[in-house]
């Protein structure tokens, strides 16, 4: 199954450029950006594995309810950040430590 | 079941979900100042949800299509799930931490979480595990960050939501990859899958399982997935950190025994952990391991702690550990110790952040230094939170004791290759002496005796009570919960 | 069958090279004389007047955010449309089983526009 490789080796890249994002960036919104990469990659390996390995629909209707749960979290994520932005004026994580001990 | 047959035995799903909805409505039609009303419409649905639960038919089946399964395991989470909210939410009520925000939608949110908790403690598919981990993590955004003026509770939201979104992230590329070696989402499939699977996939395995671990590892705290957990339990308000502590965890484990005893041992069909090994990869000994590794970093870090708060976070962390030492042996007597422990761990835990709470109304503050002398101002609360630390300890002859009994004899009967396992929960132990010690030492032998003697009010001295009492009733009578635990432990097995 | 998309490999590496060599070449054929004057912005030849930072109203968000979540809800009715036809034969549940989905998200569009983030736009 040569086509489904190539999906599968598309979406270990995404979901490896999405862990570089979430660990990397200093910017929340970033790293927002690097946790939507690792859903979708997860999305692309559902439908792929789902199309070329048999003919029920599971994978396609995970999918769907996935990119739902995603927008949801990326929704109440943006808002938590906007409500860091009013308090301490910056969105970079690194600055918000008063918790660190 | 198809969908309209199985809404017979949905009740109590379906009563919360309208009692969440009347929250709502209710919340929109009263001003901010009586926003408590909320609370009683969320505490009463509830108490109905709980009759409902109680007179469901004793039946075992699949609902819905094979997503979610009705059995008394199931039963026994959901009854737990709601005595834990409900203690809480009676204590919001007193909170002064939440006096200048809208509470209504505080409780509408609560009462979600239980809607996600039910369905995280009845899913058999791998699509359900991630809707109800979902639907429970991103409640606990929420309400982490409720505090809304507070930069913690800002903080501690972030930080909740970078590492649990990044954690469901990994969790579900983890089940992509099973979905793609066992082509179906149903445990029963994978499991009859996974038993005819070569060796040639089991690279691709061992990666789907470690990031399914690594998801499942999030939600109960274990190390190395507990970063978030001391920063969100001190930055957010200390009902939700009670809450957070309790219930999602439970789910939590319920969630990791049925996937571990449905996906890898067959519904109790093996009785030994024989077939864990299926992949060449020593499955008991890596969880031994985390479970090791979990006790004894929350017990370390947790004597170096200034605040309160952060010192019972830590000790969560390390009593998920001390669960999680069950699990490498997976037989029925484990997940019956695992049952019985949870069970003793809400009280006093729940009991422990309560006190917290106390103080917090009456002196604003949570470090030890807020502690001196309390045992002589407040005598009612510093007799409960001794109990709680001795139970918390797993002194006899309270509660805690006898969830450490019930683990330590599942461990050893087990076989003797986990004899080391019980020999370090021991030593931890007797290190989280030292520091659940160090506040009865500070609350009764520091600090000046006061004249006046302060009672905190009625409603929180009753939820005190509520609490205290069964931790150290089931020290000595343990009966009522062994005998409940027994006959929740039937687990539904497909029979195809 | 790739050897027919060869043509637009060529276009592509035309475009693209094109682009690269003219700003590769100016920046190294170019004179490099700075002058205070031509890094400020450029605002019509007058100098700056205002901070180029507007306040970002925060209502744009909510109204994206808003839009995101009912859109949402709207992708979980393409499934149930293709399957209705077929479910129809078992009874008429499957379109209340739709109904009581939308209302459950009408009770929250309800939420929104009592509590006012709908106003002022």
């Amino acid at each position: 199954m040569d086509q489904l490789n190539s999906y599968l080796f598309i979406a270990a890249i995404l979901f490896s450029l999405g862990v570089f994002g979430v660990i990397t960036r200093r910017n929340g919104i970033a790293v927002l950006m690097g946790v939507e990469l690792i859903l979708n990659a997860a999305n692309i390996n559902f439908i792929a594995f789902s199309r070329f390995g048999g003919m029920n629909f599971d994978g396609h209707v995970f999918g769907l309810l996935v990119i739902v749960l995603a927008a949801a979290e990326a929704a109440v994520a943006l808002a938590i950040i906007i409500n860091i932005y009013n308090n301490m004026n910056t969105i970079n994580v690194d600055q918000a430590s008063q918790l660190k001990q | 079941m198809t969908n309209l047959q199985s809404l017979d035995l949905f009740w109590p799903e379906l009563i919360i979900t309208v009692v969440i909805l009347t929250a709502l409505i209710v919340d929109l039609c009263i001003e901010k100042s009586k926003s408590d009303v909320v609370g009683w419409v969320l505490v009463i649905g509830l108490l109905i949800t709980a009759i409902a639960i109680w007179n469901q038919d004793k039946t075992t089946t699949t609902l819905f299509t094979d997503m979610i399964v009705l059995d008394p395991f199931a039963t026994f989470f959901k009854l737990l799930i709601i005595l834990s909210t409900l203690l809480v939410a009676v204590v919001s009520w007193q909170n002064n931490e939440l006096d200048e925000y809208r509470k209504g939608e505080y409780f509408t949110l609560l009462g979600i979480l239980v809607l996600g908790l039910f369905l995280m403690a009845s899913s058999i598919d791998l699509i359900m595990v991630y809707i109800s981990i979902e639907v429970v993590s991103i409640m606990s955004f929420i309400l982490a960050g409720y505090l809304k003026l507070d930069t913690r509770s800002n903080e501690a939201g972030l930080k909740y939501v970078v590492y649990g979104a990044f954690s469901s992230g990994i969790m579900l590329f983890g089940l992509s990859i099973l979905f793609g070696l066992t082509g179906s989402t149903n445990y029963f499939i994978i499991q009859k899958s996974l038993a005819g699977l070569d060796g040639s996939a089991s690279a691709a395995l061992v990666m789907a399982l470690l990031m399914i671990l690594a998801g499942f590892g999030y939600k109960i705290s274990a190390v190395p997935f507990h970063f978030w957990t001391p920063d969100v339990y001190e930055g957010a308000p200390t009902t939700i950190t009670a809450y957070l502590s309790v219930a999602p965890k439970a789910a939590g484990f319920a969630i990791i025994i049925r996937f571990f005893h449905q996906v890898f041992a067959d519904g109790g069909a093996l009785a030994d952990a024989e077939s864990l090994s299926m992949t060449d990869v020593p499955w008991p000994e890596i969880i031994g391991i985390l479970a090791v590794a979990t006790m004894t970093l929350g017990n370390l870090v947790a004597i170096q702690q200034e605040s309160i708060k952060r010192m019972l976070a830590y000790s969560s962390v390390a009593h998920a550990g001390y669960m999680m030492l069950a699990l490498p042996v997976l037989s029925i007597q484990t997940v019956y110790a695992i049952m019985v422990y949870l069970v003793m761990y809400l009280f006093m835990n729940l009991g422990a952040f309560f006190v917290v709470i106390t103080v917090k109304n009456k002196t604003g503050g949570e470090t030890f230094d807020d502690y001196r002398g309390l045992g002589w101002e407040m005598p009612f609360i510093g007799v409960v939170m001794t109990l709680f630390m001795l139970s918390l300890t797993g002194l006899p002859p309270t509660a805690g004791f006898i969830g450490k009994f019930y683990i330590f004899s599942a461990l050893i009967s087990g076989g003797s290759q986990y004899y080391w396992l019980a020999i370090v929960g021991g030593i931890n132990s007797v290190i989280s002496l030292y520091y659940y010690f160090h506040v009865v030492k500070v609350m009764f032998l520091e600090g000046e005796r006061k004249e006046t003697l302060v009672q905190p009010p009625e409603v929180m001295s009753g939820v005190l009570l509520a609490t205290a009492i069964p931790v150290f009733l089931f020290g000595i009578y343990w009966n009522p919960v062994v005998n409940w635990v027994q006959n929740s432990l039937i687990f539904y097995v497909q029979t195809m | 069958m790739i050897e027919n998309y060869f043509p637009i490999f060529i276009v592509f590496i035309v475009a693209a090279g094109f682009t690269f060599v003219s700003l590769i070449m100016t920046h190294i054929l170019g004179p490099r004389i700075t002058n205070p004057v031509k890094l400020m912005p450029y605002e019509s030849g007058v100098d700056p007047l205002a901070e180029t930072r507007i306040r970002f109203s925060i209502r744009f968000f909510i109204i994206a955010l808003l839009f995101i979540i009912f859109d949402i809800e709207i992708i979980f009715l393409y499934p149930w449309a293709v399957v209705f036809k077929d479910f129809l034969s078992f009874g008429s549940f499957i379109f209340f089983e739709m109904v009581i989905f939308l209302a459950i998200l009408v009770f929250g569009y309800v939420y929104v526009w009592r509590n006012g983030a709908l106003d002022w736009e």
